[in-house]
């Protein structure tokens, strides 16, 4: 039998849902307890999507960001500035916390039912692209980290496959979360290299308190403080939190531990990225130009001043930053592309039935991985073509999440109250206006010629 | 899929368990009911709209920039 009833309508149950009801149970008992080890447990069995998703935001390209910032500009502004994006992030971030847990549907299933399949498929499509190229400079760092290690490229790709297929061979939402839980922990590799370096804390508190000393105003700051901003929020952080919300299992009660798990991840994430600037700021001490510098090169280059173990350090967190992000950007892309397609969609769903989403998942990292396989790929276009999908999408996302968590009809009393409106208008305002300055400024790159620079 | 699932057998204590803890829409056959279709009035539509000529706007200088790149 596979069918139950309540209040005497039939009920037709799947593997998927026996497999959600399990955990479920988990977070009933821990609830059903009072006490600080009981909260602890609640805590520990509800945290997953927000983490996951503020340290896969800290992926190869963001840490190499970082560690450029750091080089760069040493510490000052930026430090206490990255602490603020991830706050806007987690004003973002809740407002799919809360979706999921009221509607138990995905953020691509939403905007396809509530506002039609034009803004549907269109945000699944852009979201797939995007995600692609993003996939693809994450296998560009995982192959550059381990190339520190003189691991061969190929070798260093199927490492990656391995890790992340190994995630799913459980079928288990609860498993695949509670590995890359695991692997992301190790974002926080970059506190200890940013220790080796003995900053001075003077400065650090200094920078925090006064945001100074200010960097030199030109063109390629504009652009690196836009960057940073529109990077805060990128359109699979949003499909991904909402959709690992519901796959999870996460109901109204369990919101407060859901923000708890955002603000959590979002403190993780800032601490991994302010430690990145540290370690790379004696760079900047030293009056190196890491202009161009990849993963690899920065470990080279910190080695003479943190020595081999704390140089292996930072290039094995630029491959856990590839990896963890492979791993939840393709799951968004397979959540996406089910939602829309209304195909079934969940990392409890056995392999027979859920064949068009592992096909999903694993066609975008497989494919992506190849390609970095190719020699002399042009990555600046990679790159580039990143920043003009998310420009595309962001908008629409960041709108469609706003009015979303603003509907009464499928939100009933969860609707965002006036002050949170406030913020989040602001927040999404600033967020859209820069991502849309800077990849116009990367589509047409004489718009900031005005303000000068190199 | 109707297929798959009348083949597959779930115990009574595994049904008890569902029907126990998750809650009716959390079902996978309760979210494939449609949720119904906004429809949008006033500055909801106007955003709406802005939007997609803002998606035409951005395709274009994309489609531009591309091809003056190409060329």
């Amino acid at each position: 039998m596979n069918q139950g009833s309540r209040n005497g309508e039939v009920i037709v149950i799947t593997h998927e849902d026996v497999d959600r009801a399990h955990d479920r149970v988990r977070v009933s008992a821990a609830r059903a307890q009072r006490g600080f080890w009981s909260r602890t447990r609640l805590l520990w069995l509800l945290v997953g999507p927000g983490v996951l998703v503020m340290l896969g935001e800290n992926d190869g390209p963001s840490m190499l960001s970082y560690a450029a910032t750091g080089a760069k500009f040493g510490i000052g502004f930026f430090i206490p500035f990255v602490a603020l994006t991830f706050c806007m992030a987690i004003v973002v971030q809740e407002m799919t916390v809360r979706l999921g847990a009221a509607t138990h549907r995905g953020h691509a299933e939403l905007i396809f039912e509530r506002f039609g399949p034009f803004w549907g498929w269109f945000s699944m499509i852009d979201l797939g692209i995007g995600n692609f190229l993003t996939l693809i400079t994450e296998f560009i760092a995982i192959r550059a980290g381990l190339g520190f290690f003189g691991v061969p490229p190929w070798i260093a790709i199927l490492i990656a496959l391995v890790i992340l297929y190994g995630a799913l061979m459980s079928h288990r939402y609860w498993t695949w979360e509670r590995i890359t839980l695991a692997a992301a922990a190790f974002n926080l590799v970059f506190i200890p290299v940013a220790l080796m370096t003995h900053p001075s804390w003077h400065a650090v508190g200094h920078s925090v308190i006064t945001w100074h000393p200010l960097p030199g105003f030109n063109k390629d700051t504009l652009l690196i403080v836009l960057a940073d901003i529109g990077a805060t929020v990128t359109p699979w952080m949003l499909f991904f939190q909402q959709s690992a919300t519901v796959d999870k299992g996460m109901t109204t009660k369990d919101i407060r531990f859901g923000r708890i798990d955002t603000v959590l991840g979002a403190a993780l994430a800032t601490a991994a990225a302010v430690a990145t600037i540290l370690a790379t700021a004696p760079l900047f001490a030293h009056q190196m130009t890491a202009d161009n510098f990849q993963a690899a090169e920065f470990a080279q280059a910190l080695q003479p001043l943190i020595g081999r173990f704390g140089a292996s350090l930072f290039a094995l967190g630029m491959v856990e930053a590839g990896i963890v992000a492979s791993i939840t950007i393709s799951a968004s892309s397979a959540y996406a592309f089910g939602e829309v397609t209304h195909k079934p969609h969940s990392l409890n769903l056995p392999m027979g039935e859920g064949k068009s989403f592992y096909a999903v998942l694993t066609l975008c990292a497989v494919t992506a991985a190849a390609i970095v396989l190719i020699p002399g790929l042009p990555l600046v276009y990679v790159v580039l073509l990143v920043n003009v999908v998310a420009v595309l999408a962001m908008p629409p996302a960041l709108v469609f999440l706003f009015m979303l968590v603003n509907d009464k009809e499928i939100m009933g009393g969860l609707v965002s109250p006036l002050w949170a409106n406030i913020l989040a208008t602001t927040v999404v305002l600033i967020l859209t206006a820069a991502g849309v300055l800077f990849g116009t400024s990367i589509i047409a790159p004489g718009i900031f010629a005005v303000l000068g620079g190199k | 899929m109707v297929k798959k699932e009348q083949e597959e057998m779930f115990s009574s204590a595994d049904q008890k368990l569902v029907l126990s803890s998750l809650e009716h829409d959390q079902l996978v056959r309760a979210k494939k009911q449609p949720i119904p279709r906004r429809h949008l009035k006033g500055p909801r539509l106007v955003l709406v709209w802005a939007l997609r000529i803002y998606l035409l706007f951005m395709m274009a200088v994309v489609v531009d920039q591309v091809w003056t790149a190409a060329h």
